[in-house]
């Protein structure tokens, strides 16, 4: 918290600690989310210019990433909910998308899945389960975490991953 | 794939499974090959997510947040600079006693220039000129004259010490690789030739009407904001050589306000 009391301080040093040691994954996860790195950045900056407004509402529940995971992802859904409407993308629906477990796919077999396949598949998948499963598989939060970091019950949390996982499979062995 | 031991494949994965249905789990794989093909699959998305690259934001963004703070008045100013390197320490010693002087003589002599001058010009307006035959009018004007000559040639040596201490710094970082990007190296070289065209502009107004206090003043002016950009670049780029970011952004969003 000593840190975090400097920053309401007007600390500037003390907050480009805080830029230093949570920047890299939060930019991760706005590439990820966003799908491209010149949003990204933008986003960054707003992050943590909302980051530093809010420093005096965060009383410690959670584990401070944990709190700017959550401002961060609020932020990056925000964006790709305004942009959806300014494009007029449906994209609401696709995280309750009936068939989804049915939907039969011939698996990866022998395939070996490459980093560049598992991105471009990701920038595929809904808002919802893209932002749990980054959270999750990519950035290795717990279940518990990504629960926090989005605001949703922990069940929803594994549910949303594992159906993530379905969907790459699915995007993944429609490579060939 | 069996749908019935979907769940519970998952939470192999997530190492989140009991001791009971794992071993039942362990069971059932050990006879389907559907679902260890999945379980397969599942674990190979899994470990490339794992394995993706880290992403760092470039520095600017960095810059911008500290700027927009400043902007906004979030926080605290940073204490005076200090340049780190020793071997700049004489030089900026040097330049600022000049300054110091320089300036305490400006400020006794402006007034008193601005009297001496008010004479012929004051006439016009029905105050009272120098009475001929009196010439303590335009010895005054000489001797303050020839203290402001003094007063710029202070001005144009403390510039050329600092210009010196500049082009030290930027030699020591390019040899480090810690040199200016280009749009600060643009905004200070645009800075630069504003204040020298004003100078320029001071200089040419003196020449037309020597007595100018106006013209004075502004050529002062000028040479004081040269000082103080000449200042600021060392400054800036010390900070830099320290890796201060903050301190750099700080400095840089000054003078973009200047």
């Amino acid at each position: 918290m000593a840190l975090v009391e400097r920053c309401r301080q007007g600390d500037l040093g003390a907050f480009e600690e805080l830029y230093r040691a949570h920047a890299g994954k939060l930019f991760s996860v706005a590439c990820r989310m966003l799908g491209n790195t010149a949003d990204a950045e933008d986003l960054l900056q707003e992050i943590f210019l909302s980051a530093h407004r809010k420093l005096d509402g965060f009383r410690g529940e959670a584990a401070l990433g944990t709190w700017l995971y959550r401002l961060a992802t609020n932020h990056c859904l925000d964006y790709l909910r305004s942009r959806a409407a300014r494009t007029d993308q449906l994209t609401d629906v696709l995280d309750d998308e009936p068939g989804y477990f049915t939907a039969g796919s011939p698996g990866l077999a022998e395939q070996t899945v490459t980093k560049m396949d598992l991105e471009r598949a990701l920038a595929r998948l809904p808002e919802g389960c893209r932002a749990a499963f980054v959270l999750h598989d990519v950035q290795g939060l717990e279940h518990r975490e990504v629960a926090q970091a989005l605001g949703i019950a922990e069940g929803t949390s594994k549910s949303q991953v594992h159906k993530a996982r379905h969907r790459l499979r699915a995007l993944l062995s429609e490579r060939h | 794939m069996h749908t019935a031991y979907r769940e519970s494949i998952h939470e192999l994965i997530d190492g989140t499974i009991g001791n009971i249905r794992r071993a039942e789990l362990e069971r059932h794989l050990a006879d389907c090959t559907d679902c260890r093909a999945w379980l397969a699959d599942m674990e190979a998305i899994r470990d490339t997510a794992g394995s993706l690259d880290p992403l760092e934001p470039p520095d600017g963004v960095w810059l911008q947040i500290a700027g927009r703070l400043r902007q906004e008045g979030r926080v605290a100013l940073p204490p005076a600079r200090q340049p780190a390197r020793v071997r700049h320490v004489a030089l900026l010693a040097i330049a600022a006693s000049l300054l110091l002087a320089v300036g305490a003589a400006i400020v006794m002599l402006l007034p008193q220039y601005r009297t001496n001058n008010a004479g012929p010009r004051a006439a016009a307006v029905g105050t009272p000129a120098p009475q001929p035959g009196n010439p303590g009018g335009d010895v005054a004007v000489e001797s303050v004259e020839a203290e402001f000559r003094l007063a710029e040639q202070h001005y144009q040596n403390a510039i050329a010490k600092l210009e010196q201490a500049v082009k030290l710094d930027q030699a020591a970082s390019g040899q480090n690789g810690n040199t200016l990007d280009a749009q600060t190296a643009a905004m200070l070289q645009k800075n630069l030739q504003v204040i020298d065209q004003a100078i320029a502009e001071s200089r040419s107004g003196l020449r037309s009407d020597p007595l100018s206090a106006a013209a004075l003043a502004s050529l002062f002016d000028a040479l004081r904001s040269k000082v103080a950009l000449l200042q600021d670049t060392i400054a800036l780029m010390n900070e830099m050589r320290k890796g201060n970011s903050a301190g750099a952004a700080q400095i840089v969003d000054g003078l973009n306000k200047s």
